[in-house]
């Protein structure tokens, strides 16, 4: 599983982080997510389900 | 966007009669929430010159982020189109709230000069200073088993936090706390309005003169940041400026204050909750904070101007029309959240739409966020078993504007003091903001405050 944050859609709710702050951070000026550049690791993937889920901008996606 | 001719009776085929400024509506808001998001999600209503009212989730989200088609605007003086801005209806004042009543790019010039000071990283660096100001306010009540959680607790921490980093003397607290409340709760034909203008005026006074005193002796803080600022390749006038002060202020102030004062009343109506609350904080703090900001929506909503003919969630709209983003009502959208009108602190997908959508999301949402978590553990902490008085606490009457209390009172077993009272603290914080130059951007200093 790899997750990709949208730039266009994020606006720096931060749910995203702090549900699962090992795969998405945030930038220091604006706050805006970034999602971790590889796979999610096995332990990881029910917290960046429930990123995905909780994210009020839709903005994060499962990539291929 | 293709729009098809239709009648305007139509158009409007959807209607509800809604007025969110009464008292009935606050009785009646989870009965209205759920009729409306069942038979109308968006719907016409007569009052205040008839508008548009979103009620439902999927309806709010799509409008919300629809910012080529709905303008926050507000134009007073007629140089563009003349729309009335967020507030429905618009007040009658010859001013915009900041950059909250702007479009882009005019709004994004803003929010990129002042985001520095506002990110989750640079909301942490207050931490240390805040948890001060929560010991001192808790400390002027701890010995006498009383407290009034709205006027001891919640109505400072954010005020004097606000103020630390505008780069107002923290001192400076009680000038500005008193007008930004009663503003919100108080009715216009209120017989203590006089009293309540001349303390506003105070506040516009000491804004005013701390603009001219930061551009004359600079020191760091979101006023600064205002006082150098070009916009658009201009220099905004100080009326402009007072604007963004002023939503910065209103921004800063009631709305953590209500989100504070419901969720400890919460708490004490359901110590089971609360218990349960304390001891797992580690990991239900989160999720409860973010079930609070649902539930009691402290910004209900607000205003918008469609600024071209539009189909958006399945609606025509005309250019012109006014149309209310209900976020209350759309945290209890039986579509998104199970059980709607149920406080579940570990409640999972929780997209609510407390700090709006799209490019408007409240800049202050880090700041809410945080000084929301370390007023309530503090209490968990020192008050484990305080109590609210149901004959005390006072709500806002109405829940048009923010969903506050005017007053908390509770008991609970008295306890020690830690450390000096709010006076000396507050003088103490000072003397750290200006030394560690805490009120600068994130780009310019990075590490928390230092507060012993």
């Amino acid at each position: 599983m790899k997750v990709r944050v949208d730039p266009e859609r994020c606006q720096g709710h931060t749910l995203c982080a702090m549900i699962a702050p090992e795969i998405f951070t945030l930038d220091d000026v604006d706050g805006h997510s970034t999602a971790l550049d590889g796979e999610v690791p096995a332990d990881q993937e029910a917290k960046a389900a429930e990123a995905i889920r909780s994210c009020p901008e839709q903005a994060i996606s499962v990539i291929p | 966007m293709s729009t098809e001719p239709v009648t305007e009776d139509e158009r409007k085929k959807n209607r509800f009669h809604f007025d969110r400024h009464t008292p009935e509506y606050r009785q009646q808001f989870a009965d209205v929430a759920a009729e409306m998001i069942d038979k109308c999600p968006v719907a016409w209503s007569d009052t205040y010159g008839g508008h548009w009212v979103a009620a439902g989730h999927s309806e709010v989200f799509e409008l919300a982020r629809s910012a080529e088609y709905l303008s926050n605007d507000h134009d007073p003086q007629h140089e563009r189109r003349g729309y009335k801005g967020i507030s429905i209806p618009a007040p009658d004042v010859g001013f915009r709230g900041g950059f909250l009543e702007m479009d882009p790019p005019e709004q994004r010039h803003y929010r990129q000069l002042l985001n520095p000071y506002l990110s989750p990283a640079a909301v942490a660096r207050w931490t240390p200073l805040v948890d001060e100001i929560v010991r001192a306010s808790l400390n002027e009540k701890i010995e006498t088993g009383r407290i009034d959680f709205v006027d001891d607790l919640a109505n400072i921490v954010p005020a004097v936090l606000t103020l630390a980093m505008l780069g107002v003397p923290l001192k400076n607290w009680d000038i500005y706390v008193e007008p930004v409340h009663a503003s919100v709760y108080t009715p216009p034909n209120s017989p203590d309005m006089p009293r309540i203008m001349q303390s506003r005026i105070a506040m516009r006074d000491d804004m005013a003169a701390q603009l001219a005193e930061i551009r004359a002796n600079p020191r760091p803080g979101l006023i600064s940041a205002l006082a150098q600022a070009e916009i658009n390749g201009t220099v905004p006038p100080d009326f402009e400026l007072l604007g963004v002060i002023s939503l910065l202020i209103g921004g800063g102030f009631d709305t953590t204050t209500a989100l504070t004062s419901r969720s400890l009343e919460w708490l004490s109506d359901h110590p089971a909750e609360r218990e349960r609350l304390s001891a797992g904080r580690d990991t239900l703090l989160d999720s409860a904070t973010e079930e609070f900001l649902r539930y009691f929506t402290p910004a209900p909503g607000d205003g918008r101007t469609i600024s071209a003919d539009c189909e958006i969630a399945g609606q025509q709209f005309k250019e012109g029309e006014r149309i209310w983003l209900s976020w209350a009502m759309s945290n209890r959208d039986p579509e998104v959240f199970d059980n709607p009108n149920e406080v579940d602190l570990a409640r999972t997908g929780n997209r609510h739409h407390s700090f709006g959508l799209g490019i408007h999301r409240c800049i202050g949402s880090n700041v809410a966020r945080m000084v929301f978590k370390r007023m309530v553990t503090a209490v968990l902490d020192r008050m484990p078993d305080y109590q609210c008085d149901p004959a005390g606490a006072e709500h806002y009457q109405t829940i048009g504007i923010i969903q506050g209390m005017k007053h908390l009172p509770a008991t609970f077993t008295p306890g020690p003091r830690i450390g000096d009272g709010l006076d000396e603290t507050i003088a103490r914080m000072q003397v750290v903001v200006d030394e560690q130059q805490l009120a600068a951007p994130v780009t310019a200093r990075r590490g928390a405050a230092e507060v012993r």
